[in-house]
């Protein structure tokens, strides 16, 4: 009888455990949020719209970074190369042109000016810069709009003792040349044309083209110069502004004359003819056409 | 020993007294304003000319304390030459730079628009000597505006 009791008793026991056990397993399932419910409330708070708000911000702020990092690898375009890189070939060839050294105020820039707003020029800035040497004799670098970089040997306009107006006077004439395109023209080619105004990140930077376009300044200025029809149509636009100023166009000849006379007699500027052909065949150019009566 | 002791602070008091009381010559120095440096590279002088000793080499848009002088007797001084050289700061020099290479603002300057180009160009030392030297040998101007 006892043993029967207590057998109830475990039994009873049992049954209590396993319907709590059911009771546990059936709560949780009956305390579940029904999100479905409260969906459109969450839609509603605008936390969703929020979230995609500041993704949006992440992403402009990274493309933001992104395209200032690229803009770092920017190739310049045209319009800003050509001054940087005229001066890059002085700087690279300084011990050669030997423009690094000391020289009275000639106040050239002054006249030069004043011929160039006689002749209409206005806001066009000038850069003037003597060398020591006879490598090269005068020249305008090809450079930016609007900017003329001129090089012009010391030695020269002295042996030839050169007023300020003469001196104008070649500047004007390398002036017109420039503005021709002549010597931008010698050195530009397709490819630095294309590659141009464009950029480099993740590729290498080209520095062969740069290397090889710079020698073209050598070539142009100390070998090969320019040529017959440029010097032509120089020499008679030339012509044809300074005509209204006899005076200045009586100046020109004058100078033509006695650059004519130094390269023939002065061993040292032999090459002058062959850069810039020739002082004679441009009096030629300039002689008044005889008239027909 | 007395004697030695007495020179001694005699010399002492004369070097200190020098030091404390102001010459009457001397020119007071004073902040006028900053300025950015305009040119790709350029130096700063000693005196107001392009071919006195070179200081410092600056870039573009590095920023210069223009300075000016009074005199005892009350007169400014901030240019120099033909009134065509600030006289500036920088750092920890005190010298001239060409006013034409000075500007209000800050400037765009090549080397900062096109800084991986400008790197890849391997300018050395020498080349940044020679660079602002360019600008100090330069002779520039502009025509002016059409009438």
């Amino acid at each position: 009888m006892k043993i029967l009791f207590i057998l109830i008793a475990l039994f009873s026991i049992n049954i209590s455990a396993a319907e709590e056990v059911k009771e546990v397993v059936k709560d949780p399932g009956s305390d579940l949020l029904d999100f479905s419910s409260i969906k459109d409330i969450i839609k509603t708070d605008g936390l969703e719209g929020e979230l995609k708000k500041k993704e949006t911000e992440k992403r402009v702020l990274l493309d933001k970074k992104k395209l200032t990092d690229m803009k770092r690898y920017n190739i310049p375009a045209q319009s800003e190369f050509w001054s940087m890189f005229s001066e890059l070939w002085l700087v690279k060839n300084a011990p050669l042109l030997k423009w690094d050294f000391h020289k009275p105020e000639f106040d050239l820039e002054k006249s030069f000016i004043s011929l160039l707003e006689a002749q209409g020029h206005y806001e066009k800035k000038i850069k003037i810069l003597l060398l020591d040497t006879t490598e090269v004799i005068h020249a305008a670098l090809p450079s930016n709009d609007d900017e003329f970089i001129f090089v012009l040997s010391l030695p020269f306009i002295r042996t030839l003792d050169l007023s300020k107006v003469e001196i104008s006077l070649i500047l004007f004439e390398d002036f017109i040349r420039a503005r021709k395109g002549y010597f931008k023209n010698y050195v530009q080619s397709n490819e630095l044309e294309s590659y141009l105004g464009t950029n480099f990140a993740g590729k290498p930077f080209n520095k062969k083209l740069i290397a090889d376009h710079l020698k073209k300044y050598n070539k142009v200025l100390m070998e090969k110069g320019f040529s017959f029809q440029e010097q032509f149509e120089t020499t008679t636009e030339m012509d044809s502004l300074l005509k209204s100023d006899l005076k200045l166009w009586n100046t020109y000849i004058s100078l033509l004359e006695k650059i004519d006379n130094l390269t023939k007699t002065n061993t040292l500027y032999k090459k002058y003819s062959q850069i810039y052909p020739s002082p004679e065949l441009q009096l030629n150019w300039l002689k008044p056409k005889p008239s027909r009566f | 020993m007395t004697k030695f002791f007495v020179s001694m602070m005699l010399i002492l008091s004369f070097n200190l007294m020098a030091q404390t009381v102001p010459n009457p010559g001397a020119m007071t120095r004073s902040l006028v304003g900053i300025r950015y440096f305009n040119q790709m590279m350029g130096n700063v002088h000693q005196n107001a000319s392009r071919f006195s000793q070179v200081l410092t080499t600056i870039s573009c848009n590095h920023p210069v304390k223009i300075m000016k002088q009074t005199s005892k007797d009350g007169k400014d001084f901030a240019m120099a030459g033909d009134n065509d050289w600030y006289m500036v700061t920088v750092g920890p020099y005190d010298g001239f730079i060409m006013a034409d290479y000075l500007s209000d603002k800050k400037n765009v300057c090549f080397e900062e628009e096109h800084s991986k180009f400008f790197d890849g160009l391997n300018l050395d030392i020498n080349d940044l000597y020679y660079w602002a030297r360019l600008y100090d040998q330069y002779v520039q101007g502009k025509s002016k505006v059409r009438q």
